[in-house]
């Protein structure tokens, strides 16, 4: 599809830096923009994610209520519907509250806020660890690889949900009692991280078992680069495919492993509830008839979650070159 | 299945096998097999093990104690005909005659004598029920004396749950001592008096009881075989109900009651737990734990002002639905020792306790960290949040920490809290119960206030409650309770709130008797 | 070849010592067993009692120590909540755990595999569009709210199935099994579901793509130049060069059945270890705990040992690598 335009990319790759067009230009020159505007899927996902990525960092602006001020909820607007009035106060919400008389609209917004953060902080983390430690195991092999690999082993034995544990556990004991639920968003990003990062390890290292013997990263060894260049230039290029697979699903399923984690009970504060923590909040009045606080933050989740694994699809066809 | 013709007969009842077997969901059961559910497996059937209420609940359908609480709570005789007091000294038991053990032993006094020394050994974890005792002596086979270091006008209704065990079964097998961290026949088997045997026992899977047919009682259930599973997750508890997989569960989730009794074919029972809220306050503590400032729950007129910004009758009408008991002590009004004078509480009045934090010198309020369990009480962590709500809107900050009982209980011991919410349920089911575990001076030595964790005392309560218990005079007895209620309640030592509901949920045509302990009685259990 | 298994043998017995190390350092953060042990009328002197005859006031090496002492002579010691021992427990649970993974791996990788050529080989159809953006629904949603959601429609709503536990179970020596009845079966279709759903998708995804990578590669090319049919090109050629990545990936995936079981039995009341495992973190039963703890480990241990001799079976380039790499 794009003979055109990969013709178009070349000249930027030996243009002289100082005139190099603007970030714009080049973005709007390459081959990803490209797809991008021919792909609809891609364009209504990447429009979700931002509106939601916009509203949720712009959320103290836009909603009409702090949902995290315990001196601005009322409990006697508790359990109001969607646009009905409540029946002690009469006071309407639109998405309605939750048990705490939480306005369920801005409660989305902030608790979108700490979902989105959790999971790209646990993701990129999750990345860095994994990536660094498969590239060492993949392209070192010996004792390295085998250290790594174990260490993963030992990981993978540990069900995520007790490494939170321990984690929370550990910073119960270490953290004076005033910072704790400040702590909490932290302990959550390490938690589900050290939980994931196996998961690029074994990928990236499977990948340059296979990518260090072919002639290229051989030829490069031999004309005397560095290993370090070696794997940051030739290797880990190869191996962003399978590892952005994972990264996309990793960022969906790190918002969602924030949700289930307070389901065990470990999560954010109920205070400052996630959307994960109003969706656990939610289920426990799916049959009582106040759908309304799970559906709704359900909802957020899901077209947060979907919109980023769509885009995440898209996003590894066009980067994939073998697949034009 | 009897009404239709035999012509058609066949035919209908190979489809419904059909339907059955393809479908393979469980069509309704057979009317005497009973199926119930709860979230906690008994996680013994050693009845001296453990002296938990799923435990004591469960067991009280295989064992028999000499007596036993009727629907009200009441005292009635059970293994033992009746008892009288010997003056100052302790109790004489006379027991039934002609009853067997579901091996078929006799029940004689030596029994008793045997359960005794079982259930006070070093191992039990019932022993606190016979602190006073200091002798058991078998009369004859079916008289039997227990000798108390005092007066104890209570003592036969404080061991309405020690459960009589046959000497010779348990010697045979192995189990003269109740164990928990080691290997016994009696933790998976039992060998009772009462009127279900036990023939299944799979922990945490399924536990099948059948009716014991030489119980010397009158049979007032129809059962025939009683299956129990354990289903922690309340959602799935109820689905489990509504799909008809079970006939009884306890407890529904209190959102879900007014939902379920409108649905076709359900219904809920409702009754009151004896479990009192309440709020504790760090009474010794010089300085919070949140901040390390000092602490000024010390000053009473704080506490009054937490007691006036807690609005309960809001947290009764949204987060329970209407379902719970303000209280204002620290006993429900159908327990012994209630103070019938004192039932009030103080007021919602939010101006009042501004006014009072004002006086006592933080008209800006302060910050403290509020502990609270999230799996242990109904709906605790929401109405922790709606405590933080309330106390915010006095000018008090308040920074909610919640975490799982197995947690929680290390934190309190350890003095982790600045306050912290705690339910109490007399075993008793009598005022001193509360006193000598929550408000009396902790003392090891003398096993008082074990459960004060904030340490709350006063020299008064401590100098009176020896004598509410060994007082024979009920006149004079409540007297004393009233008065040391009076302090609590002047000197602010807890906040209570509210005692919780039963709330079991059965599908139609079964009848349940509640019993306000929440134990589930299965000879009270009739299906249709 | 033998000295590689030997070599992973041993690293494997390391790998194991030092879970069952972090597994008893991090017990005392999980909770005070203590506290659901004894009753509400317990005293000071109790607690002090019980903590000296479990051991809980030796240092956690030396509980550690015990505990290993204990697990060389098959005694894993006894469950602080059930009284029994923990090996007997494991016992009677295993089986339901076992049925219910490969139930839902089956599913995972049937499923998976189907699909994922489907899309592949349909990339651009409608039908194939549709199914890989459904399927991100299915992992979109927490596990625990998908299981809810099965049980309140088809328990419930439609009671086609039943709504937990595992139905009739026959005992054929010390084994449970659920498949010989039909209560046993339709048991284990919504919590199979539950649990393979995640797998099902990404095994569908990591098929799609490298089936999709595959299809271009010149060897592909010049099989369909040498006139095979489509047929054997795509599933004698393409399917089987995307072999590696989802063995290793269904191997992984295999933990993650382990970590999502506790969860999706938790729901379903499925009476396996997951369950056995919440509760006794619930309880702070520490022996069953680590024993449980330790048998993933092995468990672990072996998945991974096979999923290497595996890439060592399929890929031929990683025979002279790996050994010479020592």
């Amino acid at each position: 599809m794009s003979e055109t335009s990969v013709e178009e990319t070349k000249p930027a790759a030996v243009i002289d830096p100082k005139d190099a067009p603007s970030l714009w230009t080049r973005i709007k020159r390459s081959d990803v923009w490209y797809s991008f505007t021919r792909s609809p899927v891609a364009i209504v996902a990447a429009i979700i994610v931002t509106i939601i990525v916009l509203a949720s960092v712009f959320a103290p602006l836009i909603s009409p209520q702090n949902p995290f001020n315990p001196a601005e909820l009322n409990l006697m607007d508790g359990f109001s519907a969607p646009m009905e009035p409540n029946q002690f106060t009469g006071n309407v919400y639109w998405l309605g509250t939750d048990d705490q008389g939480r306005d369920i609209f801005s409660t989305i917004l902030y608790g979108s806020r700490i979902s989105l953060f959790v999971g790209v902080s646990a993701v990129l983390l999750a990345m860095v660890i994994g990536i660094v430690l498969g590239l060492v195991a993949g392209y070192r092999g010996g004792w390295a690889d085998t250290i790594i690999m174990r260490i993963a082993d030992v990981q993978l034995t540990f069900p995520s949900i007790l490494i939170a544990l321990l984690v929370f556990g550990i910073v119960r004991g270490l953290v004076p009692p005033d910072v704790r639920n400040d702590v909490a968003v932290w302990v959550l990003i390490v938690s589900i991280a050290l939980s994931d990062w196996v998961q690029y390890a074994r990928t990236v290292r499977g990948a340059t078992l296979v990518e260090r013997n072919k002639e290229y990263v051989q030829a490069a060894r031999v004309i005397g680069v560095k290993p370090f260049t070696i794997m940051m230039r030739h290797v880990l290029p190869n191996v962003m495919g399978p590892v952005l697979v994972i990264a996309t699903i990793g960022l969906a399923l790190a918002i969602i492993a924030e949700a289930t984690l307070s389901f065990l009970g470990v999560g954010m504060p109920k205070t400052t509830p996630s959307l994960g923590t109003l969706i656990n909040t939610g289920q426990d009045f799916l049959f009582s008839g106040e759908w309304w606080i799970l559906f709704f933050p359900a909802v957020a989740l899901l077209a947060l979650a979907l919109s980023v694994n769509l885009l995440g699809d898209w996003l590894r066809d066009a980067l994939n070159p073998k697949l034009r | 299945m009897t009404a239709f013709s035999p012509r058609h007969g066949r035919y209908l009842a190979a489809s419904t096998l059909a339907l059955a077997v393809a479908l393979g969901a469980t069509q309704p059961v057979a009317a005497e097999t009973f199926r119930w559910a709860t979230t906690s497996d008994p996680n013994t059937l050693d009845p001296h093990a453990a002296s938990s209420a799923p435990v004591l609940g469960f067991l009280n359908n295989v064992y028999e104690g000499l007596v036993r609480r009727n629907q009200s709570m009441a005292v009635e005789p059970s293994l033992a005909v009746r008892w009288e007091a010997l003056g100052d000294e302790g109790w004489r038991f006379h027991l039934r005659e002609g009853v067997t053990f579901h091996n078929g032993a006799d029940f004689t006094a030596d029994d008793v004598l045997f359960s005794y020394e079982r259930a006070s050994g070093e191992t039990s974890d019932v022993r606190s029920w016979f602190a006073t005792v200091t002798d058991v002596q078998v009369v004859d086979d079916y008289t039997i004396d227990f000798l108390t270091s005092a007066p104890n006008p209570i003592f036969p209704g404080s061991i309405a749950n020690f459960m009589i065990m046959d000497r010779d079964w348990s010697e045979e097998n192995g189990a003269e001592t109740p164990a928990t961290d080691e290997e016994r026949y009696t933790t998976l088997n039992a060998n009772g008096t009462a009127a279900f045997q036990l023939v299944e026992r799979s922990p945490g899977v399924r536990t099948v009881l059948t009716p014991f047919d030489g119980w010397w009682g009158d049979v007032e259930h129809n059962i025939t075989e009683a299956i129990y599973t354990p289903i922690q997750s309340d959602a799935t508890m109820l689905a489990a109900l509504i799909a008809g997989d079970v006939d009884f569960i306890n407890p529904v989730p209190i959102q879900n009651v007014e939902r379920l009794q409108n649905t076709d074919g359900m219904n809920v029972i409702v009754g009151e737990e004896a479990r009192v809220m309440m709020l504790g306050f760090p009474h010794e503590a010089d300085a919070l734990t949140y901040d390390g400032s000092p602490n000024p729950f010390t000053d009473v007129r704080v506490r009054q002002a937490v007691y006036h910004a807690i609005n309960v009758d809001a947290i009764n009408q949204t987060i329970m639905r209407g379902a719970v008991e303000p209280v204002s002590q620290l006993v429900t009004p159908d327990m012994r020792g209630y103070s019938e004078g004192l039932s009030a509480r103080l007021d919602y009045d939010p101006d009042a306790a501004r006014a009072l934090l004002a006086e006592a010198g933080y008209a800006d309020g302060f910050t403290f960290s509020l502990m609270c369990p999230n799996d242990r009480y109904i709906n605790d962590a929401a109405v922790c949040q709606a405590v933080v709500g309330m106390l915010a809107q006095v000018g008090i900050t308040v920074d909610l920490v919640t975490m799982p009982v197995a947690n929680y209980w290390p934190e309190l011991r350890a003095d982790n809290f600045d306050m912290y919410l705690l339910g109490w349920s007399p075993g008793t089911f009598d005022a001193e119960h509360p006193i000598r575990f929550l408000v009396s001076t902790p003392n090891e030595e003398r096993r008082l206030g074990s459960w004060n964790f904030g340490g709350f005392s006063n020299a008064r309560v401590d100098e009176l409650l020896p004598q509410v218990q060994s007082e024979v005079d009920e006149g004079v007895r409540q007297g004393m309770l009233d008065e040391i209620t009076g302090i609590m309640q002047d000197e602010v030592a807890y906040v209570p709130l509210y005692s919780q509901p039963i709330l079991w949920g059965v599908r139609d045509g079964v009848s349940v008797s509640p019993r306000s302990d929440n134990f589930f009685i299965l000879r009270w259990v009739s299906v249709e | 070849m033998i000295a590689f298994v030997l070599r992973r043998v041993f690293q494997s017995i390391i790998v194991l010592l030092i879970v069952g190390l972090i597994a008893f350092l991090m017990f005392r953060y999980v909770g005070d067993p203590i506290e659901s042990l004894l009753g509400q009328e317990r005293t000071f002197e109790d607690i002090a009692n019980l903590r000296e005859r479990l051991g809980l006031n030796d240092p956690f090496i030396v509980q550690y120590f015990n505990f290993l002492l204990g697990a060389v002579q098959g005694q894993f010691g006894i469950s602080y909540r059930a009284g029994v021992p923990v090996s007997q427990l494991i016992a009677e649970r295993l089986p339901a755990t076992l049925e219910l993974a490969f139930v839902s791996g089956l599913f995972a990788l049937i499923g998976g595999v189907a699909l994922g050529v489907y899309t592949a080989l349909r990339r651009k159809g409608v039908i194939a569009t549709t199914i890989m953006t459904a399927s991100l629904i299915g992992v979109s949603l927490p596990t625990f709210l998908i299981g809810i959601a099965l049980i309140w429609v088809f328990a419930v709503e439609l009671q086609w199935l039943p709504s937990n536990g595992r139905g009739e179970v026959v005992a054929i020596g010390g084994w449970t099994t659920g498949f010989l009845t039909s209560s046993g079966r339709a048991s284990l279709i919504l919590p199979a579901i539950t649990l393979g759903l995640f797998q099902m998708t990404l095994i569908m995804r990591l098929v799609r793509s490298e089936m999709l990578e595959v299809l271009r590669t010149d060897y592909i090319k010049f099989a369909r130049a040498r006139g095979l049919s489509a047929r054997a090109v795509n599933f004698g050629h393409a399917l089987k060069n995307t072999l590696i990545p989802v063995i290793t990936i269904t191997g992984l995936q295999l933990g993650s059945i382990v970590a999502f079981a506790i969860i999706t039995e938790t729901v379903f009341q499925w009476p396996g270890v997951g369950l056995m495992f919440i509760n006794a973190i619930n309880f702070v039963d520490i022996p069953v705990m680590a024993t449980y703890l330790m048998l993933i480990a092995v468990f672990f241990v072996l998945v991974n040992l096979i999923v290497d001799l595996l890439y060592f079976a399929v890929d031929p380039r990683l025979r002279v690598e790996r050994p010479s790499s020592k």
